[in-house]
């Protein structure tokens, strides 16, 4: 179970993921674990993955705060309202939509990993370009981040921040209710539609992935699902998992990253689709 | 920070130190104790090879019982403690920022902040209160 941790925390923090995404299935379906105790667990999780490896990020300036703060009212709201409806909707039926929400939001990304693989590595120019909109540049969410692998500092700006941050509500909502950090639903808010260059997304991500999580985890504990003997263990591996991967995240190139980023969310999406045709079981 | 300008060549920020040391030590903080709580675990040989997940071991749901168990030294409120911690590190994060941002005169992040510190209480309140 700590092995399997370990990989979650390193994938999720690499991937700007939570890790309970690869922590619920795998303790439901092979370890036999309750759903309710796996989810309170994973969202355990996906507050150590948040937490160990934004520490380095905030440090290192690829995760935005200012973004991350902005949004997280969004999440946080949505994280609330997706605890408390959790267990009267219909599952199967959630699952289903946010596989095929996934799915469709696979297009853009695997259109930019083919144009980077092609040698055209413009995508942390894009931020140069683009117009701020209003609310970005009231708040001042532009921002700039050292990358060793380019090395030189990427500056970007962003656009669209309302539709990010409508996203960024249904991604909070996701969290609650499934006992995931949902950071899926977060990097494609940041990179596809605010224009945010992907390593500051993934970063941003982990950053604001703890408050979403946080924000239902209390709800979880104060209902008895967060069971130490179950939480205690994967609490630790991730922690140790998401540390490796925040110490190795600035030295691999954006493409990469993508294609892990690309070929996670469709394992996910096919999974969420079968989970939820199958009635939630 | 209103300015664009070179402001890459600045040292973190104050807000920044704080967020990343709240992190860090929540982190590390929570780690420990539960680590201190599965050595009790093990001196305790509630578990001899490997951890019996689906064993109906009682466990802490509230934080009376919690309390009253960390007192007796119960592994699995110590480690329930840990989690707690875990926890708490998000909310006081989110706390440190507004202080952080109002030292450094930075209003519009104080309100932001705010209204998410505020909207993550009343979470666990409404939480409560619909269990």
């Amino acid at each position: 179970m700590i092995a399997v941790s370990f990989v979650a925390g390193a994938a999720g923090s690499l991937l700007g993921l939570g890790g309970g995404i690869i922590v619920v299935p795998v303790m439901t379906l092979f370890l036999h674990i309750d759903f309710r105790t796996a989810a309170g667990a994973s969202i355990i999780a996906v507050i150590a993955t948040s937490s160990g490896s934004a520490a380095a990020y905030v440090r290192d300036r690829l995760a935005n705060i200012k973004v991350g703060m902005l949004l997280e009212i969004l999440t946080a709201l949505g994280a609330v309202s997706g605890a408390l409806l959790a267990g009267r909707l219909a599952g199967p039926l959630l699952f289903v939509v946010f596989s095929l929400v996934l799915m469709y939001s696979l297009v853009p990304t695997g259109r930019k990993i083919v144009s980077e693989l092609r040698g055209r590595t413009t995508a942390h120019k894009k931020g140069d370009a683009v117009a701020q909109d209003r609310l970005a540049l009231a708040m001042g969410l532009e921002g700039a981040y050292f990358d060793p692998s380019l090395g030189r500092v990427v500056e970007y700006r962003l656009r669209r921040v309302p539709l990010g941050a409508a996203i960024m509500y249904f991604a909070g909502l996701a969290s609650g209710l499934l006992g995931i950090g949902s950071g899926a639903f977060k990097v494609l808010a940041m990179d596809n539609v605010m224009g945010m260059p992907i390593k500051s997304s993934t970063a941003t991500s982990n950053f604001m992935i703890g408050v979403t999580a946080a924000a239902s985890a209390g709800i979880y504990f104060s209902r008895g699902d967060i069971d130490p003997f179950v939480a205690a263990p994967v609490a630790l591996g991730v922690l140790a998992g998401s540390l490796f991967g925040a110490r190795i995240l600035p030295r691999i190139a954006g493409v990469g990253i993508r294609i892990a980023f690309f070929a996670v969310i469709a394992v996910i999406a096919a999974q969420m689709l079968l989970h939820g045709l199958g009635g939630g079981r | 920070m209103k300015a664009s300008g070179s402001r890459d060549a600045d040292p973190p920020r104050g807000v920044e130190v704080a967020v990343s040391l709240v992190l860090r030590v929540g982190v590390v903080l929570s780690a420990a104790i539960i680590c201190l709580g599965l050595a009790l675990l093990v001196a305790r040989g509630i578990i001899s090879n490997e951890i019996r997940i689906d064993a109906a071991i009682p466990y802490p749901r509230d934080l009376g019982a919690l309390l009253a168990g960390i007192l007796a030294l119960d592994p699995a409120s110590v480690m329930s403690l840990g989690l707690v911690v875990l926890i708490a590190t998000p909310f006081t994060r989110v706390a440190v920022s507004i202080v952080a941002f109002a030292l450094e005169r930075d209003w519009r992040y104080v309100v932001v902040t705010a209204l998410v510190l505020t909207i993550l209480i009343a979470g666990i309140i409404m939480g409560k209160a619909a269990d």
